[in-house]
């Protein structure tokens, strides 16, 4: 029973991931004055790319091939590794916070390969910008969930909602707060949105996700593109499982279960706008200062991890 | 009832952790306006810890201060420098000399600095320790804004953050000081902004800019 709530919610994410997406671009739509899409267009999109044929340029490797289909199941295995509504994972047991970054890292690593495999001038141009702004990411990344893992005392992200989701929502402390102004800044290079990365952008020097794309057409693409829309919903609901898991199911039961679905859904939603509101009220940064903003995300998160052993209480 | 109460001992506890997220928001602020923003909401937290401290203490005089405190840092002092922003026509970038990951460094570096300078002080008395720590850090950070910063204005900030600071000490370690001493200090404070903007604006009428290190060469 639990092993399936367990796979319910990683199934939900894969699959709720083009839904979200949808949410996101309908918003910011309406935020800019424009009626906007349905928030159903990224399924149609992903049907009609995998019903389109494969094109591969004539100088790719089959690197070029095998990369789209590694970044999804590498992203999707990462899904297995967080609490959603119920305070375990699939793979909670064996996985802790650092092989959930690695599994990201992988998806990555395989994304800039495939990106320069491709042939293309802007793929490598691409490729190497992801490369840098992962890099950069990497440490604020790992010193903002080590600082809630020392505080939970467990390095599994269940078991550090499972320790959340037993405080007080008032008990505010200089950790929590500086992990989730890291953790933010983070997800937001990591997912590639505004400031870092305009991901409906169609102006090539400015391009870091899209760019590494550009060469992949039919279900390749199709695979890309829905594995980042995972990535968003994939962080998000990290966010929201380690900053703000009230609400979550503590018992298997189904009323429980319910609750806590739309206890998600809703924290999501309101997420989501957020993200809306951020992305249509500032402007991309040039892609110099963002070592400079991810610095700042580095020093947060170092000035967390002290404080789990010095101010926090 | 029960909610007031609620509300004073949270404001009391975790005020604290937002003055230095406002510490290390104000070392990586790129734009002078952000800056005032900032020392604003750090007033209104100020503000808050004040009439918190006047709920618990159940002394007028702490309201009157709050009041004072609201109405001068909050509200008049933050809207003066943006009008003096407005005003300047000065570019709205600030140049600092140095980059704002460095500048979070160098802050965060200071909070960590004001914990262990407060740390034996604290054991000994009841006074809180994170509410001292986050007096020093704003000291330390208030006089760091004023070092580093090439803008004259962002000067100006760097001192009312200072000034910030030494206010939140006193209230930390003895509820605030007499009302008259409170009252001379805000006076002087208000005398200090007016002579500064005046200064502000001869500076920008004798050399076209606000960049302070370029005050260093004479002219002729």
């Amino acid at each position: 029973m639990t092993s399936l709530i367990h796979f319910v919610q990683a199934l939900m994410i894969v699959l709720g991931a083009p839904l979200l997406r949808g949410i996101v671009g309908k918003m910011k739509a309406r935020l800019q004055g424009r009626q906007g899409a349905s928030v159903w267009r990224p399924y149609a999109d992903l049907g009609k790319l995998f019903r389109k044929e494969d094109l591969v340029p004539p100088l790719a490797s089959p690197v070029f091939r095998a990369a789209p289909r590694i970044v999804f199941c590498t992203t999707t295995v990462a899904t297995l590794l967080i609490p959603v509504f119920h305070p375990a994972a699939l793979l909670g047991g064996a996985g802790d916070f650092v092989l959930f970054v690695s599994m990201l890292a992988l998806a990555r690593f395989f994304l800039v390969l495939g990106a320069m495999y491709g042939g293309g001038a802007f793929g490598g141009m691409g490729g190497s910008r992801e490369a840098l702004v992962s890099a950069l990411a990497e440490a604020p990344f790992l010193l903002g969930l080590t600082s809630v893992a020392i505080l939970a005392r467990s390095t599994q992200l269940s078991g550090i909602v499972a320790w959340t989701l037993r405080q007080n929502f008032f008990d505010v402390s200089a950790v929590h707060i500086l992990a989730f102004s890291t953790l933010a800044m983070v997800a937001i290079a990591e997912t590639g949105r505004i400031p870092v990365d305009n991901p409906t952008t169609h102006l090539e020097l400015t391009m870091v996700h899209e760019a590494m794309v550009l060469e992949h057409s039919g279900p390749s693409l199709a695979f890309l593109e829905w594995a980042n829309a995972v990535k968003l919903g994939l962080v998000m609901s990290l966010l929201v499982g380690l900053f703000f898991p009230w609400g979550m199911a503590a018992e298997p039961s189904l009323l429980a279960m319910g609750l806590a679905v739309a206890a998600f859904l809703a924290k999501m939603l309101a997420l989501a706008v957020v993200l809306a509101v951020v992305e249509s009220s500032i402007a991309k940064m040039r892609m110099y200062a963002v070592p400079d903003y991810l610095g700042v995300a580095t020093a947060t998160g170092a000035l967390a991890v002290v404080f789990t052993v010095f101010g926090g209480r | 009832m029960d909610l007031v109460q609620l509300a004073v001992g949270k404001t009391l506890s975790s005020s604290a952790v937002f003055l230095m997220l406002t510490v290390l928001l104000l070392a990586a602020a790129r734009r002078v306006s952000t800056g005032i923003i900032l020392f604003a909401l750090q007033s209104a937290i100020i503000t808050a810890q004040v009439m918190a401290t006047a709920y618990t203490e159940k002394s007028a005089e702490a309201w009157v201060v709050a009041a004072m405190v609201f109405a001068l840092k909050v509200v008049a002092i933050p809207s003066a420098l943006l009008w003096l922003v407005e005003r300047l026509k000065a570019p709205r970038a600030i140049q600092p000399s140095f980059s704002s990951a460095k500048g979070v460094f160098v802050a965060a570096l200071m909070i960590f600095l004001s914990y262990a300078a407060v740390q034996p002080y604290a054991r000994q008395s009841t006074v809180p320790e994170d509410n001292l720590a986050a007096a020093v850090a704003l000291i330390l950070t208030g006089a760091f804004l004023m070092v580093s910063q090439r803008k004259a204005i962002m000067q100006i900030v760097g001192l009312l953050v200072l000034e910030n600071g030494i206010f939140l000490a006193a209230l930390a370690t003895t509820f605030g000081m007499p009302l008259v001493i409170e009252i001379g200090v805000f006076f002087d404070l208000l005398m200090g902004i007016l002579i500064m903007g005046v200064f502000a604006f001869r500076i920008r009428d004798t050399f076209e800019h606000l960049d302070v290190t370029k005050l260093r060469r004479l002219r002729g």
